[in-house]
């Protein structure tokens, strides 16, 4: 590594660092849309109509995004919760990662799949 | 066994500082929305597709308060929990002190309106079907 480089050598670690505020920062813009969009309940035509859209599969890919962010946002943040309340499982803190990540395709990729269903079985394009 | 791996000596947080609770409320809020946000999205996204949420949808729903509840304790908490997390972020990569008060204006604000805004939308929404 340069030694002009502001990257810290925190290995896993920073890596599930980086991972929880992009994360947390992709769910906080999906939130943004959710409330905007949401809030078109005050004209239930409108409502219907842009609702509509979540259903083809570009927003469908975004879905499994978002599942994939939300889930792994909330095993990590458990993780650090973990390690907060133990602080002498910062020595097995790697391992905690793995099943973070494992968990968080345990969930994710089945989540996916169920999402989307409808293009996979050829419904819509 | 590299210096990382060590165990920190255990926290002795005395002076309860804004920060100090601040990471109080990362931890509670984030538990509870382990649940909240957790159960919102797979009633949404799994148990039902997502072009079946349509208004009537929504408006079986809310037909029960207790559902309302659901929904505004989510929506309070995740932005709040999101908002914390962002001023954290604001904090470590503007540093300009001018330009770092700017963008908490703007967060504050925007995160301000959607409270307005979604706390609105749930009570407005009428009691009985279209």
């Amino acid at each position: 590594m340069s030694t002009g480089s502001t990257r810290y050598k925190g290995k896993s670690g920073q890596w599930a660092f980086l991972g929880h505020r992009i994360t947390g920062f992709l769910v906080f813009l999906f939130l943004l849309l959710h409330i905007v969009d949401v809030s078109l309940l005050r004209w239930p035509e409108t409502y219907d109509q842009v609702h509509r859209l979540y259903g083809n599969v570009v927003l469908r890919l975004f879905e499994v995004g978002l599942l994939l962010a939300l889930v792994f946002h909330t095993f990590n943040g458990m993780r650090i919760v973990a390690v907060d309340m133990f602080p002498e499982a910062v020595r097995n803190q790697r391992r905690l990662l793995q099943v973070v990540v494992a968990l968080t395709l345990l969930t994710g990729i089945p989540g996916g799949v169920v999402i989307m269903w409808p293009f996979i079985e050829g419904r819509i394009l | 066994m590299t210096a990382l791996e060590t165990p920190p000596p255990k926290p002795r947080v005395r002076a309860r500082s804004p920060e100090a609770w601040s990471w109080v409320f990362m931890r509670l809020s984030g538990l509870a929305l382990v649940f909240l946000a957790l159960i919102h999205f797979t009633i949404t996204h799994i148990v039902n597709d997502v072009v079946e949420t349509d208004y009537d949808f929504v408006a079986e729903r809310w037909h029960n308060p207790a559902w309302r509840m659901f929904d505004w304790l989510l929506l309070v908490l995740a932005l709040s929990h999101g908002v914390n997390g962002l001023r954290t972020i604001v904090d470590d990569y503007v540093r300009s002190p001018g330009r770092r008060k700017a963008v908490k204006a703007v967060l504050y604000g925007l995160t301000g309106v959607l409270v307005i805004v979604g706390t609105f939308t749930i009570l407005a929404f009428p009691t009985r079907p279209r």
